[in-house]
């Protein structure tokens, strides 16, 4: 019988024939992709190296703060290991396409875990492992450490890797076993986006800035309780702390390094077991379609029956909302949007610009037109993520669209409308609050308003035809649309304009503002009066030239297709 | 050979296949015929390993496959209705895998594998990507593998999708010699011509209830015509006479 790792063989013979398939193009791909990650892998190596020297300079103290550090470093990257576990494993285990081919072949259960679980380990580490390496090698290095401490790290990751995703693994063993795996991957993915959201809105109100103000400094022994309160001497990442702590100083902590070792072994056994008797269950399972239960509402079809549109943008665009909603990768990223939006709308509820009351007022403003070109930065990439992507999401099922008989136009114009709404919402809503809680000049206030509007309606325009001239009805999901060339094409497209936009609001709105404040002194000038009108003039005609250019060329571009 | 007792599976609660019994004796074409959504798939997924039955017994030359998962698969073949190949492999290096997959090694195993290439007419694209293939040889393929291991039983599912008339052809010859020589052959199919051309026995499935077995001439008496075509003869007793009703509608 051949061993478990010939399972593997695939990956390595896929990955050897694209190797040598690989052309010019993706030589520069790599290159480019490989020059990046050496920077990062620079930048970490001495960002690394820089503190442990630092830490150095305490001696007691600084290998007290280097020991929790270490502590630390593992913990974050526990939870990341064990979710990420979770999530690979339900690819590797239950959704890969070659299981099927696998499954049908007399392979011992447990030789296809033991296949599976270190690819599930690979996919899931990889990535804390790159980060890892310069990090360690860093702090090797600035203190001298013995070649013991690199040995010692390797050993120590290794366990520390496995343990996590093996309980991710498990996890995910369990949820198959009482949800299908789509259902259980949709709940995956919806925990983990409020996870995410959760902890973004978490470190943002816990207001991190106070740390800055000397007043609000708490004492020294507070502050050390609090840094190792999360470090508990019974999970992993404490074992992997101390034990590369205890071989950077020359010596060896069998105990926890055992204990990794032991643990990783344990979980892979125990985990081993519980496949045999719950795996092919679980693979059954997972071969059950999910069924449309919230979403069958009829709420959705009477409610767009009130719009007043025409039948076919109608039901073009009940389709478009119903398949948004039933497709959990989509709207859960919405969570996280939301919590984003918060963040940023609570950094302008608690900037505190009385601090400077000379130019608290220009300062306002002036944040003004930073918060509309930020909310244009945030639409724009919006718009790259669910409107751009929107002609490509028809797939192969756009040959329906294109033997019906409807006009292209009318196709577009329900896309547009299907994105032009949350958009417009969004963005108005983020620049409104924003200006209230800053507390804006109400001139300010209706010009980013209005500029705001025409922005959106002109990003959305934009973002629905580049998408339709540059579809790419092959993508497995909408992130890759958005990732192409066409996609990033738009990005530059849009941040050009929203830069133009910003001068061209923001430039006649300064002068307007300079003058009104100048009034006693000295009344509008006519030159004045008719820059400040051509200025906003040139904003509006510009807005409306991108809109009718994006969509005209998208219309263009699906009729040419035919 | 395959046997299969009392097999059902319920998907909640809908139940696909409802105890159905069935026998193909080695040397057997046996057809496996049923309108859409009847539980045909159903049914040789979970003869073929990939779908866990909710009760019943299968049994593939002598191995019971709840107890003996790896001995009954070791002598089964499977054609899936989608076969999924690694696109980055070559024809040669996924039939290689797919024999240690089985256990099969040693030199013999190159010689095995050209066999089934010429067999199949691939022999010209062995060391081309899969990715560049044609649906038709992608099928040809899986078929390769299907019958690599030399399998006492071979399950088919929907063998003609895709396939040209000569690749057609060959597949029937194939088939054919492969049941000569003693290898027991269940196929699902909606071509109820590859049936009557090729099958010893059929059995009919509808709603997960197998309503009729036998061989065309019987199953001909059992619908109680006189046609010669097993068309009119499924459609008798697949309850497929909804067609009368089409002048209506049109």
């Amino acid at each position: 019988m051949q061993p478990f790792t010939y399972l593997l063989l695939p990956a390595f013979w896929s990955s050897r024939n694209r190797a040598r398939q690989s052309d010019r193009s993706d030589v520069v791909r790599a290159s480019l992709f490989g020059g990046v990650g050496v920077l990062v892998f620079a930048a970490l190596l001495w960002g690394s190296f820089w503190i442990t020297t630092q830490l150095d300079a305490y001696e007691e103290l600084g290998d007290f703060l280097l020991r929790i550090g270490l502590s630390w470093l593992f913990l974050t990257f526990l939870s990341f290991l064990a979710f990420s576990g979770v999530v690979s494993a339900l690819s590797t285990f239950f959704l890969s396409e070659d299981l099927r081919l696998l499954l049908a072949a007399p392979i011992a259960v447990r030789r296809l875990f033991y296949a599976r679980f270190v690819k599930t380990v690979v996919q899931s580490s990889w990535m804390v492992v790159v980060f890892l390496l310069p990090v360690l090698l860093g702090i090797g290095v600035a203190r001298c450490a013995p070649c013991l401490f690199y040995v010692m790290a390797l050993l120590t990751v290794a366990p520390f890797c496995v343990i996590p995703v093996a309980l991710g693994t498990g996890t995910t063993l369990l949820l198959v076993n009482v949800f299908p795996a789509r259902r259980a991957r949709d709940i995956l993915m919806l925990m983990g986006l409020v996870f995410a959201g959760s902890i973004v809105l978490l470190l943002r109100f816990i207001q991190p800035e106070r740390l800055l103000r000397v007043e609000s400094l708490p004492d020294i022994t507070g502050f050390f309780a609090t840094l190792q309160s999360p470090v508990t001497p019974m999970l992993p990442s404490f074992w992997a702390g101390e034990t590369l702590f205890a071989s950077l100083t020359g010596g060896t902590d069998l105990l926890h390094a055992g204990a990794l070792w032991t643990t990783a072994c344990a979980f892979t056994v125990m985990l081993s077991a519980a496949s045999e008797r719950w795996y092919f269950a679980g693979f059954s399972k997972s071969q059950e379609a999910r069924k449309a239960r919230f979403t069958r509402l009829q709420v959705l079809d009477r409610l767009v029956r009130w719009l007043p549109m025409a039948p076919v943008r109608r039901h073009l665009l009940v389709k478009d909302l119903k398949v948004f909603l039933r497709d959990v990768t989509q709207w859960s990223q919405l969570l996280l949007l939301v919590a984003l939006v918060l963040v940023y709308l609570y950094n302008f509820r608690v900037l505190d610009l009385d601090r400077i009351p000379y130019m608290a007022g220009i300062i306002k403003n002036f944040y003004a037109f930073l918060n509309l070109g930020l909310a244009g930065f945030v639409m724009a990439t919006v718009a790259a993520r669910f409107v751009f992507p929107g002609v490509s999401s028809e797939g192969a099922a756009f040959w329906i669209i294109r033997s019906a008989p409807i006009s292209f136009k009318d196709f577009l114009w329900s896309k547009f409308w299907t994105g032009l709404v949350p958009v417009l919402v969004l963005s108005l809503s983020l620049t409104v609050v924003a200006n209230e809680f800053l507390g804006v000049d109400p001139f300010l206030k209706i010009v980013t308003a209005a500029g705001i509007t025409f922005m959106s309606l002109a990003l959305v325009g934009l973002a629905t035809g580049l998408g339709a001239r540059y579809p790419r009805f092959s993508a497995d999901n909408a992130t890759q649309v958005a990732g192409s060339p066409g996609g990033v094409a738009f990005m530059i497209a849009a941040v050009s304009y929203i830069l133009v936009m910003v001068i061209l609001l923001g430039w006649p709105s300064s002068v307007y503002l300079w003058r009104v404040a100048r009034m006693h002194v000295r009344p509008f000038q006519t030159n004045e009066i008719v820059f400040i009108v051509m200025c906003f003039a040139s904003a509006v005609a510009l807005s409306i030239s991108v809109f009718a250019y994006g969509m005209r060329t998208g219309v263009t571009a699906l009729e040419d297709m035919a | 050979m395959i046997a299969i007792h009392d097999l059902r599976k319920q998907f909640g609660a809908f139940t696909a296949v409802d105890g159905i019994h069935l026998e193909v004796q080695p040397g057997e074409i046996h057809g496996f015929l049923g309108p859409n959504g009847a539980g045909k798939t159903t049914s040789i997924r979970m003869i073929a390993g990939l779908l866990k039955p909710t009760s019943g017994r299968i049994i593939v030359n002598g191995h019971d496959l709840a107890t003996n998962p790896t001995g009954a698969k070791a002598s089964l073949g499977f054609i899936p209705d989608r076969p999924y190949i690694y696109e980055k492999l070559t024809a040669g290096e996924f039939l290689r895998f797919h024999a240690g997959l089985y256990g099969m090694n040693g030199d013999s195993v190159g010689h095995r594998v050209s066999e089934m290439l010429d067999l199949f007419e691939l022999s010209r694209w062995e060391h081309e990507l899969v990715e560049s293939f044609s649906h038709g040889m992608k099928q040809r393929l899986v078929m390769c593998s299907a019958f690599l291991h030399r399998p006492q039983a071979v399950l088919v599912d929907e063998p003609m999708v895709g396939l040209d008339p000569r690749g057609a052809k060959l597949i029937k010859s194939v088939f054919r010699r492969m049941s000569e020589h003693g290898v027991a052959i269940l196929m699902s199919t909606h071509t109820l011509e590859v049936a009557q051309e090729m099958c010893d026995r059929i059995s009919i499935i509808l709603k997960g209830v197998i309503i009729a077995r036998g061989t065309v001439d019987e199953l001909r008496e059992l619908a109680g015509g006189e046609d010669a075509e097993l068309t009119p003869v499924f459609l008798k007793l697949t309850g497929g006479t909804a067609l009368q009703e089409l002048d209506e509608i049109v």
